[in-house]
């Protein structure tokens, strides 16, 4: 309980400098904090393999994502950033509270459900990946397909407006 | 007690004196790793210094130069100047430097090779941290290297580490890629993601005296040979030392620090070294096996280390005889030969697994391996390699 209440409030701090900062990658370090945390957190609960596949997949993630967000943006949009953020804000609440709320009421359900919390410690990689690849396999290919989308929005959202992205050979 | 145990010997007697003394037992528990955890840094540290002095004098010899004679017999009190150097050098941060990430860089880069260090077995009765999940924490530190080493680059406010942390990143990430696919293959042969048990998984011999490594199967032998390439890569070592290039960009990310963070950099480089090397060992060599039947009377840690030893002289060798490579080079090499060639011993590692170790395994997975290489190998050097290149304004 105790790493609990440590932990929680820091992965809240973390993640609200991720979203408030304006330099892109102070915003992406402290994304790799959150996600850092969160991974210790899993360690905590007792789920070793989650905690450490969450800590390398997103740690290094993150350091990709650092070096597209040099390449994306330039060192003019802090300001653009700051001007816009009433509206971000409206936006990004209207996002997240729907997903909040789809959580809280599953998580609900859940508790009220009252199944016998089985602990995270009794459950081997074996199962792990065997249910993972039969029971959840439609989950993991909607996923696969989810990450292919987002690669292409961030592709559609890297090209400049209206003009052609010069080819190494243009210059 | 016997040689065997020495290295274990001082968390013993820690633990012996505290129980002495009516210590409760969650104090002896804590004290005794610590004492483990202190074990393995201090080696490592020692080993750090030492290998600071073998490389400059392989180096020298391997350029017909004498090489650091001046302080001590041969050299030897060579670190320790350079450690007091460092130590009362002026330590600089650069008026444009984030203050924060500029400090914490360094420290973030020594972290994760001590950490790396402490799950690896170094002996049968040396294993600092048995962690069932002991490969994928290793590999979940490792990811932090290259956050610390882009903090670096970025906080320093100046082009020049910016383009070495660049580099590094693109060179990381490239690399670590055939770096993990290499080790699966050992876990699905080995069934576990325990270090120790995977070397257990390599005891005995063939024949009565061919080790039961997994460099001497097919998969483990291409594997092996890829994951020593993609380590190289991954320590920033010469010919992949594109990040700290000095005839090219200075120091790379290093370029804007000085003094005692200076030395963490090369502190972290080298336990970082240590750790992958370690790392290979235990995967393909056969961790501290020894090499030949009828040699068990010599304690399993020497096995280790004298391998450790070979291993880390071979970098050196590599780096006193090749070239730096470019960065287009280091990428297609990564993208076009390495990658595939790792997720072709996949399939090779699970035959290998359900079809055992007689000849028919043999048969089927040294095709599926050799053709593919042969075939790279042409393409590669007929198609993709990269042309002459003419220099406009320097002719």
């Amino acid at each position: 309980m105790i790493p609990l209440l440590i932990l929680t409030p820091l992965i809240l701090l973390a993640a609200l400098g991720a979203v408030w900062k304006a330099r892109p990658v102070h915003a992406a370090l402290l994304l790799a904090l959150t996600l850092a945390l969160n991974a210790i957190l899993y360690l905590v609960l007792g789920a070793d393999f989650i905690g450490l596949i969450q800590f390398m997949v997103y740690v290094g993630a993150v350091a990709v994502l650092i070096v597209f967000s040099l390449l994306i943006t330039r060192p003019g949009d802090e300001a653009e950033e700051i001007a816009r953020r009433p509206r971000s804000l409206v936006t990004g609440l209207a996002c997240s509270l729907p997903v909040l709320a789809v959580l809280l009421f599953m998580v609900s359900r859940f508790e009220t459900a009252g199944s016998a919390a089985t602990d995270a410690r009794s459950v081997s990689i074996e199962q792990l990946g065997t249910t993972l690849f039969t029971t959840h396999a439609p989950a993991v290919m909607a996923v696969g397909v989810l990450l292919t989308a987002v690669m292409i929005g961030a592709a559609l959202f890297a090209r400049e407006p209206g003009k052609k992205t010069p080819t190494p050979s243009d210059s | 007690m016997s040689l065997e145990h020495l290295p274990r010997l001082p968390q013993r007697l820690v633990e012996m004196l505290l129980q002495n003394f009516g210590a409760p037992e969650w104090l002896v528990l804590i004290a005794g790793f610590l004492v483990a955890a202190s074990t393995v840094v201090g080696v490592f540290a020692g080993g750090f210094a030492l290998l600071s002095l073998v490389e400059r004098k392989t180096l020298a010899r391997a350029q017909n130069r004498i090489g650091p004679n001046r302080a001590g017999w041969f050299g030897i009190l060579q670190p320790v100047a350079d450690g007091i150097k460092m130590l009362t050098k002026e330590d600089i941060v650069p008026a444009k430097a984030e203050k924060i990430l500029h400090l914490l860089a360094p420290i973030m880069i020594v972290v994760p090779a001590i950490l790396a260090l402490g799950v690896i077995p170094y002996g049968r009765e040396w294993i600092p941290v048995p962690l069932e999940l002991g490969l994928l924490f290793f590999f979940a530190v490792g990811a932090m290297t290259e956050v610390s080493i882009f903090m670096a680059g970025w906080a320093s406010g100046s082009k020049f580490p910016m383009l070495g942390a660049m580099r590094a990143i693109s060179q990381m990430v490239s690399y670590e890629l055939p770096l993990m696919i290499c080790a699966l293959g050992v876990v699905m042969v080995s069934g576990t993601l325990s270090l120790p048990d995977i070397v257990d998984r390599q005891g005995g011999f063939h024949l009565g005296f061919i080790p039961a490594w997994n460099l001497f199967t097919p998969w483990g032998l291409v594997a092996g040979l890829l994951f020593y390439v993609c380590s190289i890569a991954e320590a920033n070592r010469c010919p992949f030392d594109l990040p700290e290039g000095e005839s090219e960009i200075v120091a790379g990310h290093m370029t804007e620090y000085s003094g005692f963070k200076y030395a963490l950099f090369f502190m972290g480089e080298y336990l970082g070294l240590f750790a992958i090397s370690g790392l290979g060992i235990t995967l393909f060599l056969g961790g501290w096996q020894a090499p030949l039947p009828g040699l068990d009377f010599v304690p399993t840690w020497i096995w280790f280390f004298a391998k450790l030893c070979t291993v880390i002289f071979s970098f050196l060798w590599i780096r006193a005889t090749f070239p730096r490579v470019r960065i287009d080079q280091l990428m297609r090499f990564a993208w076009l030969c390495m990658i595939p060639m790792a997720l072709l011993t996949l399939p090779a590692a699970a035959i290998w697994h359900f079809a055992g170790r007689g000849l028919l395994s043999w048969v089927v997975t040294v095709p599926l391996l050799l053709i593919p290489w042969v075939i790279i190998t042409v393409i590669y050097n007929k198609r993709l390699a990269p042309t002459l290149r003419t220099y406009r304004f320097a002719e």
